[in-house]
Formats: C-alpha cells, structure tokens, sequence
C-alpha cells in the first residue's frame, strides 16, 4: 500500500521501524486529529505479540495495541484501570484507542497513563537491538517527550497484579461524557499488619506529566493510620508547596484546588 | 388531545434515516471548485496588499475586485462586505477565497499566499467600545419619583457569554452559473429570499437574474439566518468569475470561530423597592455586536423589549446599545437576545428577593403579569397569561416548593443541592410591525390534476418539522391524506416569499397563511384540474400600533410562555455541578404536532442548558476566539441531562392556525436564570452569582472567595 | 503497489491512494457514501461513525490503511438489513430525527449497542450513545427509540 505498512510479526514491525521512517499506528484516535499525511504509517493492530493481555507471577501484561473496549471486557483488568478507561471519550473512541497509543501520544491528560503511573506500571519497548523494561515515570518524561527510540516501539504495559484493590479515583472533565480530563485523581492505600505500605497519589492533565511525589508519600509510609491522621496537615502542605500547576483549558489556581480537595478526600476515605 | 395534534412520520423521516437525503456537501464534486477562505490573521488592520503565488490554470483568486455588483451584503444594514474593502475589522475576516478543484492544491496555495497589514488598535473590550450601531431608549412611568420614594434600591450587574448555535452540519453554500445566465446558489439556510436579495445585489443582476434553492439542512438555530447570504454571497462572485460551480463547506474550527453567534450581553439592571414590591426598574443592556451590524439590530430589539420580564412593573426605563468590537460579527441565536435580558432580570429578581428575606418564588408570582396588562411597550397582554398555573405542574413535576425550602437551609457536605426556577415568555412572530410593514408574507396551494396538493412557500425545513407540519394543516382542511399534501425545501424560482425562517413565525404565521389557502381551495376545488390559491398576511385587528422610533404598541401579537425548574447538586471538591432534573412547562399553544413540538422543547430547552453551563466561549486579548473545536467548545452529550423533562400547557391563539403559537425559540431562553439559581442555592451563604455560563471552575473561585 | 482491499458494504473493493488518507474521506470521495457525515474531523461527534468488523469507529479518526482486509459497514449497507428497518420504524414513530445530519451515525451506533446488549437500560443507551451529539432533539426522543428498536425487535439483536 502506499504510505503504509500493515506488519504481521512484532519482528516485522521492528525491522520497517528500524529500517525506515514510519510513524507508529495503533488505534489513530489522536494520530488523526492532526494526521501526518506525508508519513509512512506503521499500522500495528494486527501485531499479535501486542494484541495480548496475559498475566505472570506479578504482572498483568497488557500489549500495546489491545484497545481500551477490550480491556474493559477483560475480567483480569482491576477495577481502578477499567474505572478510567470508562470515562474515556466515548464508545467509539474506546474501541479504537489502545495503551500503547495513549502513552505515546504523550499527553498527560491520558487517563490509562495516570493509572500506570499510581500502579508503578512498567512499559516494555523493543527494538532489533533487543528488549528493555522502565518504569512509567522514567518512560513519560513531559508534554510528547518520551523515552522512546527511533526504532523502538511499545510492546506491553506491565500492571501490578496485587496491591490496587483500595483506590480512589476521579476524573474532571468539561461535561459527562466525550470529554478530555480538566484534572484526574488517582489515589492508592494499601495497609498490612496495621502499617501503611502504599499511599500512592497521581495527578493527570495539570501539568506537562503527571505527577506524582515519593518522598511526600514517603511521609506516611510505615504509619499507623492514627499516626498518619497526626501528619495529615503536613502532608498536605507538601503537596500544596510542590504542586506547580499550568493554566489550559482551566486555569491552574482551579487545578489546584481540585487536586487538593482530591486529595484530601483521599486521605479521608482511609480514615486519615 | 386534537386530531391535528396527534404525531404523525415525519415526511423528511425516511430520506434522513437511511441517509439518503442530500445536503450541499454531499453533492458529486466532479467539475465543481472548492472555494476557501484566505482570512485576516487580525483583529484590526489596513491590508496594504496580497502577494497571490501563480496560480495553475484552473484555479482562481477572488477579491473584492471581482465583485460585479455592490460589494455589501444585504443583511438588515449593508456594512457587511462580501470580501473585505480597505481594513480588516476581525481575525478571520475573508480576504479573499481562492478556488480550485483539488482541495489540497488549494490549500496549498492559501498558505502560500502572503499579506501585507498596517496593523490598528483593535477595540476587544465591550467596556470600552464607543462606537454604538444602535442605540434605543425606551420606558413609562416615572422613573424619579419612584426611585425617590423607594425603601430600597437595588443594583447589579449580569453576564452572559457567547454561545455557538454548532448545527452539526457547518455552513454550507455552492454557486452554478446557468446556461441561461442566471445564477444558481443552493445549500444549507434558513431564509433562502434574503440569500435571494443578498446575491443578486452583489451580482448587480436584478432579481430575475438568481434562484435560491435550501438544500436539506442539518440545523440552523439562526446561524443560518444570515450568515448564509454572506457566504452566497461569496461563492456567487467566485462562480461569476470562474465561470463554474463553485462550494465552500467550512471546517468545523471555521464555522466555530468565524461565524455568528449569541451575543455576549452586560446587563446593569437597577430596581427600586417599596413595601415589598418592585415600583421601578431600570436596564441598561449592551450587547457585543462584533465587527459588522449583521442583525443586531432586531436582536437588541428583541432583547430590550424582554428586559424587564414577565412582570408588572409600573415605572420602566430601558436603553439598549449594540456597540462594534474588532471581533467576529454576533447574530442570530434561537431566542435572539432574549436569553440575556431574561437571564438578568430572573436572577436580579431573584437576589432581590433574597435580600428582602422573602421567598423568590413568592416574590415573582406576586409580580406577575396578569391578561390586560400594559407590557413593557404599553401594548398589551390581549390574552391570558397562564404562568401561575405553569408554576404549579412545574411544582408537581419535580415538588420544588419543598425543595426550594429545604436547600435553603444551610449544607456544609462534599455534595450540595440547590434548585432554581425561570419565568419567561418568547414574542411570537416578528418584532413590531415587521410582519405588515417588511415581511408581506404571501403563500399559495397549488393543486395537480391528480389531486396531490403542493405548499409553495419559502420557509426552510432545518429540522423543526414544517415539511410535515404545513402539510397537516393543509390536509386537515382539505380532507386529505397526508401523502397527497407535500412541501419541498424551496426554490426562489417557484415559491412566492413567505418571508424567513425566523422569530418562530412560521407555523405561527405562515401556517395560518396555508389554513386559509386551503379553506379557499376547498371552495374552488374542481377534480381532475390544475388550481392555485394565494393567500397574504394580514395583521390581526386587536393589535395595537407599534412605533419603533418610540418603542410604543404591540411588539408582538401573543406570547409562548414557559416556567423551567433546574435541580443540580455541586461537588463542592471539583466545582462539577450535575444536572438531577430538568423541568419545563411550555405553552406554545396547540401543538401541530405532538413529537415535532416536545422534539422542539426537548431540544431547546438542552441547548439552553447547554448555554447556562459548559458552553464556555471567549476571545483572547488578540481578539481570538480560542474554543474553536468540538474537544474546547462542549456542548450536551445523552449523559449530561439524563432527565429532562418537558410538558406542554396549551393556550390557544385565535389567530394562528388552530391555536398554535410561536415555539421553536421558546425552550432556550430561560434555562440559564434557572440554572444559575439552583448552583446559586447549592452553594448557599447568601452569595449572588451574575453570569453565565456559570462553569465548574466559576463554580470553585466561588467557593473559594466566599470561603464555603 | 498493492491497493488497499477491504470489504465494503458487502463487496470486495481496493483502494489505490494513500493508506494515511481519513476513511471518512475515502468513503464520501471515492465511494459516494454521503450519509458518512463530517461533523469536526476529529472524532468529537460521531457523525462519521461506521461499523468495521461489526465494531463502531468515528471514520474520521480512521487511516484508511487501518481498514485493509476487514469488512466495512455505512449505512448504504446497513439499511439493506432487517434490524435498520425496527431502528427506522421505532425512528420514526417517536419523531427522533430532526435535522438528520447525526441521524447515520445514530443508528449505527444503536446497532453496535443493541448487537452487544440487546435489553438496554436506559442508561446503557444513552452510555452507548454518548459519542454522538445531536444538537436537535435534546436526545430523549432519539434514546426512547432505541429503547422502543429493542423491544419490537426482541430477538434480532
């Protein structure tokens, strides 16, 4: 065809990837807004090595072109990641739109990212060169910067099997559906043995990435839920003095207070 | 319910939802140019010159230049030009439009065109604007005394912003020059004689030399009241040069940006108060007119004459300016000036209440215009004014007497509720006298040897029904089946001008036209012959004269009347306010049609919403307008007002066709004074809230500066 | 080079201009589908929408080499069925079409949700309609047809 590939191997696509100019394809949901039509597009859904979802020991590997629909079907995807993908644009959208096509889009209003984010997913890329495994945060470096080789492409988003029952996420949008995220909220608890083991929080579409804060979470850490009640004003004035937020189509002073009101609540749900 | 009430299918139904129907963009594009615009990159300049790259054979650049005729579009004044003269008065005024056959071709040679500005100060702030289009005063009563002798006086300032009539299918218009030498202009509008006078003014050809054909068309709302004799306009010239076809569809972040939309309004109002009632009222109302006059004329017109509600007032003053910025030119909007004032007088009406301690309910009831009255142009309410009985099955549907009491008292959770109520009326018909003096609508019945009956009239079928709805009237005289009664989108070459498709008349008025054609014909009816009957307006007999120098008599002959019921409950952690129920009583007289009128209600009354909630539209210090695409400016999807709910209380008026009275603009008006009320109770603590629309992020600095 | 095959409304055709190129585009231009509507080219609006595979898309956000060896549907083709007929009938009895501009994407939107859930709640028809703006009817006349579809068609879907 002209101007396109439609790859049947993972190989194949890494080797026209590695080969030549080609612009990666997967749903084409943002891609299409803006096409490219000059470029070679790369059409990856038929992949199969990233059509899959299947699980090992600790992760749920979802490949890169499984669409947000599908995911949604999927018994295996937690609750958290399929509250998100619910709110996403519409039915139509949702079936084409895939995990691999958010995180390369770059946005951080991508709410599948926000969700990898709070998980402490990991994204495997690959190339001819060979295979390697980063974090979220490391992969997602700002607004359409990633860490992304020319010829690398994204395989699967590795999500954290365990640990993502106690949640609380919100999405802010202009309107109640078909709508981008104004501010998104992704909150996770988890106790054991009466100690906080993970009190992860992340926040999409209101600055150039998502954020997220170890060291402050740090703070409650290892706390018993009363002790963590005792920290909670300085907790949040660690949040509220680290969070430097950009003006879009809402301004920042509004994130701002969305995000701590989010926040706050957060803390509540878990008694804090 | 009555005969002619009861739904029928659509006659547009079948065509529509198998997708056969053909709108001008949907035309074969073989032999046809695409027409682009090349537009002002600013608010305010002098264009020194335009450096045009060679074009390939085929292709055209068309200017000012070419215009044969008068380069002024007729719209109510003529400073509209076709293509722009010397300056540019707003980003994205065309310059000119270049015409081709290959799109991308065109494109291409748009980007490479080049101009050169002398760039002015733009006027952007409508504080600031000094320079007025139309400027009225108007008012009875004395206004000094009452103020002087008040035990109060009240002052406050509203807002409204823009709102985008985003009809899904964008303006549309295609020119063929005819082998005769006429000139053929067809697509997407409203009101295809004023595209009709438009064009052949431009052409300088006479009226003979143009026919206007309304293709199908995927909404108007108003946006395509005038703007399509713009573009007409534009396309026509373009055509005339090339000698060939020419269509210019606009892409969605065009129409978004660069075509008319509801005025943004400033409304000071001020009331004086004596014993518990308001004795005088004062409004001061300007609306942002844009760059060229286009319609805000009637639009002010409309608007001031609503300014001070629904009620009884006996001291009124009003002024009302529609001043030039360096921005997109306003227009018309279902409603047509009328959401804004509304908008102010329902919530000043409101705080007053609120700041006399008195329920507002109560309050305006105790105001309420009652049959008889003097409005607010001394003419009269000549026919009953059912708004108390309207309160009381909005009441019953939603028990909002209970709820108005209940969110009162003070709430202190994450999720607030509050719930509002608007009282409101919409003219039917033309402004004063414009029906008898401008408009002389004429429709006439032709009859075919084979007994099948055609409407011939130039009202525009955009979705609101009246290719089914005229020819139920005209088969309801007749005694006809439906199928034997049909109306087409119209051609100027064959129908007489009924006048436009606007200010809810057409059924109104032009309806009533066709019942009586159709009485005529059922005297004259002979079998198997060909027959034609004409019928032309007449004003009704009790109307009392309107002068508009004086702003004095009848502005409008009845009045549809609605009472909506907005409850919302505000997440006080995002600013999100969700709409539980929406309620609305609308009288529109008898429905012609049941589906088609509560299809009209239903709709109306979402956009309304709509306006008074999240369709936020604002122009940035450049003059800009930066909610140009369908993710920035949002309006309803099915999930945003789940339960909306609509009734119909029927007032009939003897003069339109079996009762019926205006509708289609009706819905819209009030939705904002009600939603704004209901956010306004949610978040409690006696704050006051004057503009709309009223946004999650207004919802939150609220909150944050009133500390709740 | 290869076109781009795909079938389309039933029959096989090939495609021999870019694989970047919209769908949408495509199926207006080369294939004279007028009821695929341009609504804003940026799958904000659901005009556009088409079945591929049995599957709703808004074509706009589609490259047409995305489509190469599946089955497209418009609804050219799909009003040749029995399930658009209850659509068109139940349509119409409520008077749910208005201007018809988003009338195509409409139905083939309630097609893709009936074929997933034949016995919508009410929300789930406005849940599987929320890509599709209508700016006429306010939704309830269109949502109460759906609703209506569903039930006369009980076992088409």
């Amino acid at each position: 065809m002209v101007n396109g590939y439609t790859p049947a191997s993972l190989r194949e696509a890494l080797e026209l990837r590695s080969r030549l100019t080609v612009t990666p394809y997967a749903g084409g949901t943002d891609l299409m807004v803006r096409p490219r039509p000059d470029d070679c597009y790369l059409f990856l859904a038929r992949v199969p090595e990233l059509r899959h979802i299947a699980e090992d020991e600790q992760y749920l590997r979802i490949g890169a072109a499984v669409t947000f629909t599908e995911a949604l079907e999927d018994e295996r995807v937690p609750a958290l990641m399929k509250e998100a993908l619910s709110r996403i644009a519409a039915p139509a959208i949702r079936n084409a739109g895939t995990f691999g096509g958010n995180l390369a889009n770059g946005s951080p209003k991508a709410d599948s990212v926000l969700i990898e984010y709070v998980a402490d997913a990991k994204i495997r890329l690959a190339s001819l060169r060979g295979e390697r495994l980063v974090d979220v945060a490391s992969f997602y470096q700002g607004r359409k910067r990633l860490d992304l080789a020319p010829d690398e492409l994204i395989v699967e988003v590795l999500l954290p099997r365990a640990g993502l029952e106690r949640y609380v996420y919100q999405k802010v949008g202009g309107r109640s559906a078909l709508a981008i995220s104004r501010v998104s909220f992704a909150g996770v608890f988890a106790e054991e043995d009466g100690k906080i083991t993970n009190i992860a929080a992340a926040f999409g579409a209101v600055a150039d990435t998502v954020l997220r804060y170890r060291d402050i979470e740090g703070m409650l850490l290892g706390k018993t839920v009363d002790e963590a009640r005792a920290l909670r004003g300085e907790y949040l004035r660690a949040y509220e003095e680290r969070m430097v937020l950009t003006t879009g189509r809402v301004s920042a002073e509004y994130r701002k207070r969305v995000c701590m009101n989010l926040l706050g609540g957060f803390l509540e749900t878990f008694g804090i | 319910m009555e005969t002619i009430s009861r739904s029928v299918v659509r006659k547009d139904h079948e065509p529509k939802v198998s997708g056969r129907s053909v709108y001008v963009g949907d035309y074969p594009g073989e032999g046809v140019l695409v027409g682009k615009m090349l537009r002002s990159r600013l608010a305010r300049a002098k264009v020194l010159g335009v450096r045009v790259p060679p074009l390939p054979e085929g292709y055209f650049y068309v200017d000012a230049s070419d215009v044969p005729g008068d380069n002024n579009v007729n719209i109510v004044l003529d400073d509209t030009p076709v293509y722009c003269r010397e300056t540019v008065e707003y980003i994205g005024e065309p310059i000119a439009m270049l015409a081709g056959p290959d799109e991308a071709v065109v494109d291409q040679l748009l980007a490479a065109c080049e101009v050169e500005y002398e760039e002015l100060e733009p006027v952007l702030d409508v504080r600031r604007a000094d320079f007025a289009f139309f400027n009225y005063e108007f008012g009875h009563g004395d206004m000094e005394q009452a103020f002087r002798e008040a035990d109060q006086v009240f002052e406050e300032e509203f807002m409204t912003g823009y709102q985008d009539q985003t009809y899904l299918e964008t303006q549309g218009m295609m020119a063929e020059p005819e082998a005769d030498g006429r000139m053929f202009v067809h697509g997407s509008m409203q009101c295809a004689y004023y595209v009709h006078g438009a064009v052949a003014r431009v052409l300088g050809c006479g009226p003979g030399g143009v026919h206007i054909l309304q293709d199908v068309t995927g909404g108007g709302f108003g946006g395509k009241e005038a703007f399509p004799s713009i573009l007409g306009c534009q396309v026509a010239v373009a055509a005339h040069k090339a000698k060939a076809p020419v269509r210019c569809i606009f892409d969605r972040r065009e129409d978004l940006e660069f075509t008319s939309k509801r005025h943004p309004s400033l409304c000071r109002y001020k009331m004086a108060v004596k014993d518990g009632r308001v004795t005088a009222i004062d409004c001061d109302v300007t609306f942002n007119a844009g760059a060229y006059s286009t319609l805000s004329a009637v639009v002010l017109q409309r608007g001031i004459i609503a300014a001070p509600g629904v009620y009884n007032i006996p001291n009124v003053h009003v002024r009302g300016r529609a001043v030039k910025t360096n921005t997109t030119p306003s227009g018309a909007y279902r409603g047509f000036g009328a959401p804004q004032t509304f908008f102010a007088v329902e919530m000043m009406m409101d705080h007053v209440a609120q700041s006399l301690g008195v329920d507002s309910l109560t309050f305006k009831e105790a105001h309420l215009a009652r049959q008889g009255d003097s409005t607010s142009t001394c003419g009269r309410y000549h026919f009953p004014v059912p708004l108390p009985a309207m309160v009381d099955e909005v009441d019953r549907a939603c028990d909002f007497r209970r709820k108005h009491q209940e969110y009162a008292k003070p709430q202190t959770g994450r999720y607030r509720r509050g719930i509002g109520l608007s009282m409101y009326f919409h003219g039917a018909g033309f402004t004063g006298s414009g029906e008898r003096d401008i408009i002389k609508a004429v429709a006439k019945l032709r009859k075919y040897p084979d007994g099948t009956v055609e409407v011939l009239a130039a009202n525009g079928e955009i979705g609101q029904g009246l290719r089914t709805t005229f020819p139920k009237i005209v088969a309801n005289e007749l005694n006809l089946p439906l199928e034997k009664v049909y109306y087409n989108h119209p051609d100027t070459a064959r129908v007489p001008d009924s006048g436009p498709t606007v200010a809810s008349r057409s059924l109104m008025v032009v309806g009533e036209l066709l019942r009586r054609a159709a009485i005529k014909l059922r005297a004259i009816w002979r079998d198997g012959e060909e027959q034609e009957v004409e019928e032309r307006f007449r004003e009704p007999d009790f109307m009392i004269p309107f002068y508009l120098d004086k702003f004095q008599g009848d502005a409008y002959p009845t009045y549809a009347w609605a009472v909506n019921a907005i409850e919302v409950e505000v997440d006080t952690f995002t600013g999100v306010s969700k709409v539980l129920g929406a309620y609305g009583s609308f009288d529109v007289g008898t429905p012609i049609d049941y589906n088609i009128v509560m299809g009209q209600m239903e709709g109306g009354f979402l956009q309304g919403i709509g306006y008074a909630s999240i369709e936020k539209m604002d122009y940035d210090a450049r003059g800009r307008i930066r909610n140009n695409s369908f993710s920035d400016y949002l309006i309803p999807t099915t999930m945003d007002v789940p339960n909306l709910q609509c009734m119909l209380h029927v007032e009939k008026y003897p003069d339109g066709p079996y009762g019926a009275k205006g509708a289609g603009e009706l819905p819209l008006v009030g939705a904002p004074g009600a939603y704004v009320e209901a956010v306004e109770q949610a978040l409690g603590g006696g704050v006051r809230l004057n503009h709309a629309p009223f946004t999650a992020e207004d919802t939150m600095n609220a909150l944050m500066k009133e500390g709740l | 080079m290869d076109a781009i095959c795909f079938t389309l409304n039933g029959r096989a055709v090939s495609y021999s201009g870019s694989a970047t190129d919209r769908l949408l585009d495509v199926l207006r231009g080369e294939y004279h589908l007028t009821s695929v509507k341009c609504g804003c080219k940026e799958g904000e609006c659901g005009a556009c929408a088409v079945l591929i595979n049995g599957t709703l898309y808004n074509s706009c956000c589609v490259a047409v080499g995305a489509v190469a060896g599946d089955s497209v549907v418009t609804l050219e083709g799909f009003r040749e069925t029995e399930r658009f007929a209850v659509l068109e009938k139940a349509f119409g009895a409520l008077s749910a079409v208005q201007c018809g501009f988003c009338t195509p994407g409409m139905i083939l939107a309630s097609e893709a949700l009936l074929s997933r859930c034949p016995h919508p709640t009410e929300e789930e028809i406005r849940e599987g309609l929320s890509g599709n703006l209508c700016r006429c009817t306010g939704y309830n006349a269109i949502v109460n047809a759906v609703a209506l579809a569903a039930k006369e068609g009980d076992g088409l879907w």
